[in-house]
């Protein structure tokens, strides 16, 4: 399928901003699923420098530097990527999530560290008991690790409600844990948490998802939304699309913009401001199918 | 994977080797009597410091005695110091070590004011005694570090540029990917840096003689300062011991540091800042002492901005930039966009700067993750493997929980170990924490502790108790055995690492620590004895003519330092007027009674300064004594208002400490005295009003010999004029609302003449008014000497007219056609009191015209505070904040 992606971003400060420097994770990155055919990415008022390059994870990252004071700012990401059906995959057929040490050794090229890289908790996947008791219940002795992690990803569906009101940017695991609520931020940062719990490499995955307006009803505009899931990596299968939000296998209709160890890594938008006073941000994204 | 032998460390270190030889050389004369052929005549002295203490404490059993041989003879590195200690009377030694005490207080080693107040206070101590090391051991020790920085250097290189150490297991992986401390932004960076600058090693000596490193510290210069003050301080008073010995000297370790940096930096006359987490961090001391000693700039992440790649410094004349800064804060927190969102410990748009300027940051960013206590293990293979050697100084015996086989291990033998965060960072020295030790745990923590292990064991280590060895403190008995632990620095010169040959000691608990945690902050210098003859002292505080540049402007003024000098001088002058008040208003009770309208005239000025409302005064029942008393003790101390006497000594004290390195040693100590918690501030709370009066008047002569101190010794540059602008600032505003208050409404006959004199008196212009008029007060008189006469220090325009001087000189950051704000105002407000006919105003009935005159500067001057603020500190850009957008499947657009 064939998606023109609109992303726009729309800051209102109460002071003049003097100076704000900002990193961007708009930019797809490329991934087997997906095929980037046209990236742009517009910022008013005009930044002093605009550095792009890749980060330690791999993913396409701007820098923005503006200098001019400023009451409003705008990014404005537009994208044209072709997204291809994933193969179908065989959670049965991978390795029991406790032997993947194994897994690791005897590589030619020695241990996998960009796979490593995502078994460890970070700062906002940090396990705690009651979590990694929840996580062992998909993760039963000997059970293959994409069979136990597809299980895992249907019970969050199921035991947790989308509300995107009980929780902000800032509310920890636990509190989305206890509360069994969240939005799919959320819910990405609780599966990681459990996958870790039991060492198994998973990775947070920004991006777009396309909606469909309800039967009979016209589709708004702005109001597709930015999405978050988690891909998780078995020896056999490599990396795996999977989203807890609505307990499915991603095929063809998410789009990926990045890989993190969590939110933290891939923020679309981050920023540091001297100056500015209060804000409001308001966030319009179009997901439209060409073909 | 590895696999682990559980043995313990099996190296044999040839350090007790090379101490038993230096016995026996030594020890061919006839023992440690003839030894000290500078002092034979105190054999028998020295020998019973020696006899108290081989008979103190216990401590000594089964440890390694640093001045005992196994046979209880002293070892010969340490007769110099002994030889010159029993010179010295009983009364003489005790004398030492209290100046000790009062030079650590006076150096300001031991506050730290901004602690928690309900944390116990930072203490810290120094001991007349030394930890003293032969120059044969510290040889082996000096190559054993060198060693250890090669083998850190290397990993890091490794860690952030090709990774093959983790690809091929000798690192575990995950052991770095759970550290906090490794930046996966900054990979690349490092190995274009320079790598590893700075290191330092915590170590201590077991049983068997041998040393073993305890902890290992990569991140920052991990409080050398606190070393360097100890050395300072201890040469102050036992300058002769330390001679005695032939130690080595500090100062060309630091010259070294200094041309390293200066090398490093790669500009000849390199700006060099010390960027420091500020005076909230329990390491500032070091950090300040530091910077002043090697002459740098100390800064804080928001005295910097980031501009292009480049970072600048915010000074009163613009931004100036920054060729190197040396880091003392996280490397995690030092860039808010690129690191941890939360930490703005340093400007953002560092990193991006490093990936340009690799060289710009020392140690660079990331560089803390080789400090890993997990890592100790695998050290013996990485050296083998990345420099071909064999490891010469092993890391105490520790199992880093993430490694399975470990895990294993640890759960069977947890009762033997102490288990602790394999990455804990860099506080102040003996901060170390002591870990959980399972002996001591409740069934409940036990299980968690269990729980932990499993969850999040890649995140902790288990460490076996180790032994520390034990070296003589003094004390009022003579010399006793304690345990210590020592911490070594290690910096990188041309020439490769460097040593520095001296080091930080603390008295450790052994049977709780397993790292530097000293809780009761008792510290011995450490001295490294030479071969050679030492040279004459040198030192940096007193360069040398080669070095020194005559430079008549001062060092750039921070805009936050001028902000510092600004409240110092407000608050200075605030404490002066409050305790003028009070003066004023207690002596009319307790000395003289005089008339009652002299106390009515001294209540309202002690209500306007509680900001009480006076109106309800008819209803008033207590006499007005009593009522004087009562509100005194209000503004000395009341939780409630914000101008008392205690809270502006807090404020005082506050940016007092903050413009420290702008104050010379004396005008400090002309400050010491409102310390909060200090008896003098306590007694003024608790005295009876007549032993107050008393209080009062030291409390004056301290101001005064402040301000005197200050305006005898400061330079006249920018930070002299903002201190300045303080100080007339608040007189300004005092006296305006003290002439509103005495006289507004316009007071009658006597009551008029009480008002007068109390304001004279308040404005230290009784004896000027007598000279000059010979009379009784008058209005007109009064008003013309203390509002409009240029040429009294205490008057208003004088006041005004200093302010609006001041402000010309200043640098103005944006000329424009225009007047600045703060220009306009100030010329607004010296204009309308020059212009003022003092004679009609003293004769209007109802004293509209001077209310008006008066409520105007009430007005203006606080408008105009806040017009320097914004010119010149630049405030409301000064706290850097973050946004960003959650993910947010509806956005705002809701359907």
């Amino acid at each position: 399928m064939i998606f023109d992606v609109s992303h726009k971003t729309h800051y209102r400060y109460s002071l003049p901003v003097v100076q704000s420097q900002h990193l961007i994770h708009m930019s797809p990155r490329t991934v087997a699923r997906q095929t980037i055919r046209h990236h742009s990415l517009i910022v008013e008022p005009a930044p002093a420098l605009r550095y792009d390059s890749v980060d330690a994870l791999g993913n396409p990252v701007l820098i923005l530097d503006i200098e001019v004071p400023h009451k409003e700012l705008i990014l404005h990401a537009r994208t044209t990527v072709e997204t291809h059906a994933a193969p179908q995959i065989d959670g049965a057929a991978t390795v029991p999530w406790s032997r993947l040490d194994d897994s690791f050794k005897h590589l030619a090229r020695g241990l996998p560290l960009d796979v490593i890289q995502y078994r460890c908790a970070s700062r906002l996947t940090t396990a705690t008991r009651e979590i990694s008791d929840y996580a062992r219940v998909s993760f039963t002795r000997g059970r293959p690790v994409l069979e136990a992690a597809m299980d895992l990803n249907r019970r969050i569906f199921k035991d947790f409600k989308f509300d995107n009101t009980a929780t902000d940017v800032s509310t920890p695991i636990t509190t989305v844990f206890k509360q069994r609520r969240g939005v799919c931020q959320d819910f990405a940062h609780l599966a990681l948490t459990c996958l870790r719990a039991v060492r198994v490499p998973s990775r947070y995955v920004s991006g777009y998802i396309l909606t469909r307006p309800p039967p009979g009803q016209i589709r708004l505009q702005g109001a597709d939304a930015s999405h978050a899931w988690i891909s998780v990596w078995s020896p056999e299968s490599e990396w795996v699309d999977l989203d807890p939000t609505n307990g499915i296998v991603v095929s063809d209709e998410h789009i990926t913009i990045a890989h993190g160890r969590d939110y933290d890594d891939v923020s679309p938008i981050s920023g540091v401001l001297l100056g500015g006073g209060e804000h409001s941000v308001s966030v319009g994204v179009d997901v439209v199918q060409i073909s | 994977m590895i696999v682990l032998g559980l043995g313990g460390c099996g190296h044999v270190i040839g350090c007790s080797q090379d101490d038993a030889r230096n016995d026996t050389r030594t020890g061919l004369g006839t023992g440690p009597r003839t030894m000290t052929n500078t002092a034979p005549a105190v054999v028998a002295k020295d020998d019973a410091l020696i006899q108290s203490y081989r008979q103190a404490g216990t401590d000594r059993s089964g440890r390694y005695d640093e001045m005992l041989t196994p046979t209880g003879e002293v070892r010969p590195h340490w007769r110099g110091f002994l030889g010159q200690l029993g010179q010295l009377s009983d009364n003489e030694r005790f004398t030492r070590s209290v100046r000790l005490d009062r030079r650590v207080r006076e150096t300001g080693i031991a506050y730290d004011i901004f602690a928690d107040p309900s944390k116990p206070a930072q203490r810290w101590q120094l001991d007349l005694a030394p930890i003293i090391i032969s120059s044969a051991e510290w040889r082996w020790l000096e190559s054993a570090l060198i060693q250890r920085a090669r083998l850190f250097d290397a990993i890091l290189n490794d860690i952030y540029g090709q990774q093959k150490l983790m690809r091929d297991g000798l690192v575990p992986p995950e052991l770095v990917f759970s550290d906090s401390a490794y930046l996966s932004a900054c990979q690349g960076i490092l190995p274009k840096s320079g790598g590893l600058q700075f290191y330092a090693a915590d170590l201590a000596r077991g049983a068997d003689g041998q040393w073993r490193i305890i902890d290992n510290h990569t991140e920052t210069l991990a409080g050398v300062g606190y070393a360097l003050a100890n050395r300072v301080v201890h040469t102050h008073v036992a300058g002769d011991l330390f001679k005695a010995s032939n130690a080595i000297r500090l100062a060309s370790y630091f010259q070294d540091m200094q041309g390293a940096l200066t090398q490093h930096s790669q500009r000849e006359n390199a700006r060099i800042a010390l960027l420091t987490p500020g005076p909230r961090h329990e390491d500032y001391f070091s950090h300040a002492y530091l910077a002043r000693y090697l002459g740098y700039l100390l800064v804080e992440g928001s005295d910097l901005r980031i501009k292009g790649s480049q970072v600048y410094l915010k000074t009163l004349e613009g931004l100036k930039e920054i060729d190197l800064i040396v880091r003392c804060v996280d490397g995690r927190d030092m860039d808010p966009l690129e690191l941890n969102p939360m930490g703005f410990d340093g400007p953002a748009g560092l990193v991006r700067v490093t990936r340009k300027t690799p060289q710009i940051a020392v140690n660079p960013a990331g560089s803390a993750v080789a400090q890993n206590r997990g890592l100790g293990r695998y050290l013996p293979l990485l050296a083998e493997r990345l420099l071909g050697e064999e490891l010469k100084l092993p890391d105490a015996p520790r199992w880093w929980l993430g490694d399975a086989a470990s895990q294993t291990h640890v759960r069977a033998n947890l009762d033997h170990l102490v288990i602790r965060k394999a990455q804990e960072g860099t506080g102040r020295p003996g901060q170390a924490a002591l870990g959980q030790d399972t002996r001591t745990l409740t069934p409940t923590d036990h299980a968690l502790l269990t729980s932990d292990i499993e969850l999040h064991g890649a995140r902790l280590v288990a460490e076996e108790k180790i032994g520390f060895s034990v070296a003589p403190v003094y004390g009022r008995n003579g010399l006793a055995p304690k345990p210590f632990a020592v911490r070594l620095f290690v910096n990188k010169t041309r020439a490769g690492y460097q040593v520095m040959p001296g080091g930080l000691a603390m008295t450790v608990d052994p049977d709780r620590a397993v790292a530097l945690s000293a809780p009761d902050g008792h510290t011995r210098d450490v001295w490294v004895l030479s071969e050679a003859d030492q040279g004459p002292h040198v030192s940096l505080w007193r360069p040398t003519l080669e070095t020194a540049r005559v430079e008549r402007s001062q060092r750039v003024i921070q805009s936050r330092v001028a902000d510092d000098l600004y409240w110092l001088g407000r608050y200075s002058e605030r404490a002066d007027w409050t305790m003028r008040v009070l003066r004023s208003a207690l002596r009319r009770v307790e000395e003289d009674n005089g008339p009652a309208t002299g106390r009515r005239a001294a209540r309202k000025c002690l209500e306007v300064l509680l900001a009480k409302n006076s109106d309800d005064a008819d209803a008033r029942k207590v006499p007005v004594e009593t009522e004087i008393e009562n509100l005194c003790a209000l503004l000395i101390s009341n939780p409630k208002g914000h101008r008392t006497l205690e809270r502006t000594f807090e404020g005082l004290y506050r940016v007092a400490h903050l413009a420290r390195d702008r104050l010379s040693l004396e005008a400090w100590q002309a400050l010491s005295r409102f310390r909060p918690g200090d008896t003098w501030v306590k007694s003024l709370s608790s005295a009876a009003p007549i032993a107050v009066l008393d209080l009062l008047d030291e409390g004056l002569a301290s101001v005064a010999a402040f301000n005197g101190l200050m305006h005898e010794n400061m330079t006249r540059n920018f930070g002299w004029s903002f201190l300045d602008m303080g100080r007339r600032m608040e007189r300004a505003y005092n006296l305006s609302e003290a002439i509103l208050t005495l006289f507004i409404p316009v007071p009658e006959g006597e009551e008029e003449a009480s008002s007068l004199l109390l304001l004279l008196e308040l404005a230290d212009s009784f004896i000027t008014y007598r000279s000059r008029y010979r009379l009784d007060p008058m209005l007109a008189l009064v008003l013309d000497l203390l509002l409009l006469d240029e040429a009294n220090p205490r008057s208003l325009a004088y006041q005004l007219a200093a302010m609006s001087r001041h402000m010309e000189g200043l640098p103005t950051a944006q000329r424009g056609v225009s007047l600045s704000e703060d220009r306009r105002l100030i010329l607004s407000a010296l204009t309308s009191i020059r212009l003022t006919d003092v004679e009609a105003i003293a004769r209007e009935p109802n004293g509209a015209a001077l209310e008006r005159l008066m409520l105007d500067q009430l007005q203006l001057l606080p408008e105009l505070s806040n017009a320097i603020s914004r010119h010149y500190f630049n405030l409301t850009q000064d706290a850097p904040h973050r946004v960003h957008t959650r993910i947010d499947p509806r956005g705002e657009a809701k359907p």
